[in-house]
């Protein structure tokens, strides 16, 4: 009996809070941003991250006035961040459901592998009607592995481009340290970016005159990595490269401790140059060197690590692109007219693309950022290390 | 070289044996569970971690030491293994094995996004007993910690089983295990065996979690998963219900999994483990203990 | 529309995919393999329409007959142990064919593109139906015929002599068999069953989601597999369905509206759900049941 009542207290529980979230009707015009990605599991701190780094640069925009819609009004941005828990079917009923409200433009979302559903069942090619694919526009603000833009004509990416990231900082150790020759990679073989991206690692490694001795492997959610480490020591390597997520690199720099490898330069992954390896490890991995497209250098991107830190986030590469973003859409809006009335949906989101097909170049935190034919981004990047438990900036190539 | 290779063979099986001790630790658990009541507690190493996670949020503030972290760990999985007893078994019919199956792996996603929630899902540094010590035998070397978290595991069990065989509240739990209706007539009361026992694996299961974390070094809500599925594992090939038997095959797995690791590849490492697993299980159901009573 | 339309594709698989952990359930064995063979479906079924440009239908149709050759012969040897042995078994079975798709590479070169299953970063670009022109209603109304086939062949199942005898292995097997039923046939056969639904719901999964990777496939999917029908109840086949559309609908896209707390109330309903109907949603007296809560909810409203 009891039962039965804590059941239906549930229920009416549910419902009470669905009749507070319901939005009151705003008094002045606002464009709801639609984002989603992450926020549960173990991959929730992007979500996080995006969330707020959306809602900082909304904040910026609307307390500069806001953005001017193709009617000449000012409306002002509001944040919506809708979870897909990393799962492609639950990635694809998030974005049908945005796709089914006024919505024009949608941001997300953080995994590789919900980006690889979602971009597939977009129109493949513009304008083919025999494609009965989705008809909707996606900038997609993390999810790194390479070229996924390229899956659909309406998917576009602010992701940095880890080729050029890998390629530049290659060459600049070929200069900074020509008695250094030989590398020792370390990958995570089970994830889709990490295990793409090692293979950047090593073609540019190569191509820049290291000898690779040979590569040890893991798995994401692995925890001994004595035997991989042991490979490592036997082959004495003078750098280590790492292509993996804060979880595995801290494992295996604190098995590198152990057995007392101490290669002369570690090189990590994109990824985890965040805050994440710092709490996980901050005294093993001092001194990794990782390529950013991210940290708090210029005045800019200073103000923005600050705000998305008020709005519970931290500023990292992932969420700044997301950040970056925001600023996009307000030009493209501005400059494609777009409406955002509900009944404009169709062109606007027709609009939308073409707008965002057709940058050149967007402003980015740290500085300029070109835009492919591939719908991707050349992002600036810098190189940071680990030093005192904090990422400080190592060097800043001249792009 | 060949005899080079032989060393790094034995070490990775060394290395793998002790790091087992780890599974060994969160097998009898699981074990434990199924002895007393013949359910499976699908939560428990969600449990065990989410225990180590605890004991990492009370002593936030002060900078205890690791032993007093450990304890607090043991602590909070007691408190976690009641709450699980109450919220995944206590209601529903025992007659009923599939409901409990069910209820604990919703225990098992609750305590993981529990734990995603409180710490976002970012990994926590663990503190760890001897880390830094490290035995040189020969050409070998032997992690300290990973000793320690062996010896404690045995010491896990010989405690256990002097609870079992030397208390009242054991005479009672096995009475519950082997004749629950003839045992209440007697007086034992069968929520009071269960919660207890629930209770004492928990602790167990809190040791687990603080000998994982402190044994990698981290805290990650990845873990819950893969250590479900190994303490599972570690369950079934000692033998249901059989303490002994779980430390043994916690460390054989342990062992195997770097000797597979060593010599084919991580690609291909788990690949064999689990067909090797499988063929053990159809071949000898009963694992490597088996009860000689096995018939149900 | 479009998306209640998506929901309804993701419901209509996730049935069939508890529907093949259903018929292996019924002879009181819990299968975590069946993750396995929907994968197995899903890649079979993938290559076929991709590489060899087959039509959906027949792909699908192999994809079922691989998945159930191979549900059938893993069936004989795993189904000589029982209970939690079985569920580790089937796990590890199941794990060992996530595994082989993390190592397997087929790839051809199309126009300058790699097409095909390429290891540990996945298959992309299955996509048949918006190539094709099938629209969402049409992708949703297919995948339905497909499940409501099965369930009516299911229910008739369930009806006739060979549930009776399903029923009477998965009660008491010893009975069973000194009522002169070949249990080990029996098993085998509801084990193969089980693997063609599954390859078939592989098949379509492969589909409507564009691309498949091995991580898909893990421990969580074959845990629900097995997790719909008990959450339901194994009186009927509309036990699964009800299953899968208080997790796939509500726990999943229902809750949405409460933001960070969906995920939190996602495990604890399904605990609550047993501790209130451990028999499952459906029991074999829910529709005496359901009369009267409605009756007495009548009562209620009126007070």
């Amino acid at each position: 009996m009891l039962k039965k009542y804590v059941a239906l207290a549930a229920v009416v529980g549910a419902m009470a809070a669905l009749a507070v979230a319901t939005p009151s009707p705003a008094q002045e015009r606002t464009v709801k941003i639609t984002a989603f990605g992450a926020k549960s599991g173990v991959v929730r701190v992007f979500g996080i991250n995006s969330e707020a780094a959306l809602k900082a640069a909304a904040e910026v925009i609307n307390t500069a006035g806001g953005v001017t819609l193709g009617d000449g009004t000012k409306a002002k941005f509001a944040i919506e961040f809708l979870d897909d828990r990393c799962n492609a079917e639950e990635g694809i009923s998030v974005i049908r459901r945005i796709a089914s409200t006024d919505a024009f433009i949608a941001v997300g979302p953080t995994c590789s592998n919900v980006a690889e559903s979602l971009f597939g069942i977009l129109q493949k090619k513009v304008g083919d009607t025999s494609d009965t694919g989705l008809q909707f526009p996606i900038i997609a603000d993390v999810a790194a592995k390479g070229g996924l833009a390229k899956i659909s004509e309406w998917s576009f990416r602010n992701v940095p481009s880890e080729f050029e990231m890998y390629k530049s900082l290659f060459a600049w150790l070929k200069t900074q340290h020509p008695n250094l020759k030989t590398i020792w990679g370390g990958v995570e073989k089970d994830f889709a970016h990490s295990n793409a991206t090692f293979g950047v690692i090593k073609q540019q490694a190569e191509v820049n005159g290291f000898q690779i001795l040979g590569q040890s492997e893991w798995l994401l959610a692995d925890t001994t990595f004595s035997t991989q480490v042991r490979e490592m020591k036997r082959a004495n390597p003078e750098i280590v490269a790492i292509s993996a997520h804060p979880f595995t690199t801290c494992g295996v720099l604190k098995e590198m401790e152990r057995q007392g490898v101490k290669p002369k330069l570690l090189i990590g992954l994109t990824s985890s140059s965040s805050i994440e390896t710092l709490q996980g490890c901050a005294k093993q991995a001092e001194g990794i060197i990782i390529p950013t497209s991210f940290a708090p250098v210029t005045p800019e991107a200073a103000k923005a690590a600050e705000l998305v830190a008020k709005f519970g986030g931290s500023a990292d590469l992932h969420s700044a692109a997301a950040y970056e973003i925001m600023f996009i859409l307000k030009d493209v809006i501005e400059k494609q007219k777009i409406m955002a009335r509900p009944d404009t949906v169709a062109a606007d989101r027709v609009k939308m693309r073409e707008g965002l097909a057709a940058l050149k170049e967007t402003n980015g935190l740290l500085g300029k950022i070109g835009r492919t034919a591939d719908r991707e981004a050349i992002k600036p990047f810098l190189y940071v290390h680990a030093k005192d438990g904090k990422w400080q900036v190592l060097f800043k190539p001249s792009s | 070289m060949d005899f080079l290779d032989l060393i790094d063979a034995l070490q990775s099986l060394a290395d793998g044996v002790l790091f087992g001790a780890t599974y060994a630790l969160l097998g009898i658990g699981f074990t434990l569970i199924f002895g007393v009541m013949h359910k499976i507690n699908l939560s428990f190493a969600a449990a065990s971690i989410g225990a180590a996670y605890a004991s990492l949020l009370i002593l936030a503030g002060v900078k205890a030491p690791p032993a007093l972290v450990f304890l607090a760990a043991a602590g909070c999985g007691g408190v976690i293994g009641g709450l699980v007893y109450l919220i995944g078994f206590r209601f529903i019919p025992l007659a009923n094995p599939l409901a409990t199956l069910m209820s604990t792996v919703g225990l098992l996603l609750l305590i993981d996004e529990i734990i995603v929630h409180t710490t976002a899902g970012v990994p926590l540094n663990y503190p760890a007993l001897f880390s830094d010590v490290i035995i040189r035998a020969g050409p070998f070397n032997l992690r300290g910690d990973l000793m320690f978290v062996f010896l404690l595991g045995c010491l896990c069990m010989v405690l256990l089983l002097m609870l079992l065989y030397r208390t009242r509240l054991g005479l009672a739990t096995r009475a519950m295990s082997q004749q629950p209706v003839a045992a209440e007539l007697c007086g034992i009361s069968n929520t009071k065996v269960n919660i207890l026992t629930f209770v004492t694996t928990g602790i167990v299961g809190g040791i687990a979690g603080a000998m994982i974390g402190a044994a990698i070094g981290m805290l990650s809500p990845l873990l819950s998963l893969p250590l479900t599925v190994k303490g599972l594992i570690v369950t079934v090939i000692g033998g249901l219900g059989s303490i002994p038997g779980a430390i043994i095959a916690g460390l054989l797995v342990g062992g195997l999994e770097n000797l597979f690791q060593y010599w084919r590849g991580v690609s291909e490492r788990d690949l064999y483990i689990m067909l090797l697993l499988f063929v053990f299980l159809v071949f000898r159901p009963g694992g490597l203990f088996a009860p000689a009573t096995a018939r149900d | 529309m479009d998306f209640y339309l998506g929901l309804i594709q993701i419901i209509g698989v996730h049935t069939l995919l508890g529907l093949s952990a259903y018929c292996v359930l019924h002879t009181g064995q819990v299968s975590l393999a069946q993750a396995g063979f929907f994968a197995v479906g899903a890649y079979v079924a993938g290559m076929l329409t991709v590489l060899a440009h087959w039509p959906i239908v027949p792909a699908l149709l192999v994809a079922g007959v691989v998945a159930g050759s191979l549900a059938c012969a893993v069936g004989f040897p795993a189904l000589r142990v029982k209970g939690l042995m079985l569920v580790v078994a089937t796990a590890a079975f199941g794990e060992a064919v996530r595994l082989f798709f993390f190592n397997f590479n087929y790839q051809l070169e199309r126009g300058g593109f790699h097409i095909g299953p390429h290891g540990g970063e996945g298959f992309r670009q299955i996509r048949y139906f918006p190539e094709y022109g099938w629209s969402t209603l049409e992708v949703a109304a297919f995948i339905w015929v497909v499940v409501v086939l099965t369930m009516a062949a299911l229910w008739w199942m369930d009806r006739s002599r060979a549930g009776a005898v399903l029923r009477a292995v998965g009660e008491d097997e010893v009975a069973a068999q000194s009522s002169g039923i070949n249990v080990t046939v029996v098993k085998v056969s509801a084990m193969t069953v089980g693997g063609v639904i599954a390859g078939i719901g592989g098949g379509i999964f492969a589909h409507y989601t564009t691309h498949i990777e091995h991580i898909q496939f893990g421990i969580v999917l074959a845990t629900f597999a097995v997790a719909y029908p008990i959450l339901g109840g194994l009186s009927n086949v509309f036990g699964t369905l009800i299953a899968v559309i208080f997790i796939q609908g509500f726990l999943i896209e229902g809750l949405r509206f409460m933001g960070d707390w969906r995920n939190l109330l996602f495990g604890g309903l399904i605990v609550l759900a047993m501790n209130v109907r451990p028999r499952g949603l459906i029991d074999a007296g829910t529709i005496t049941l359901v009369k009267r809560l409605v009756f007495r909810s009548k009562e209620r409203a009126s007070a």
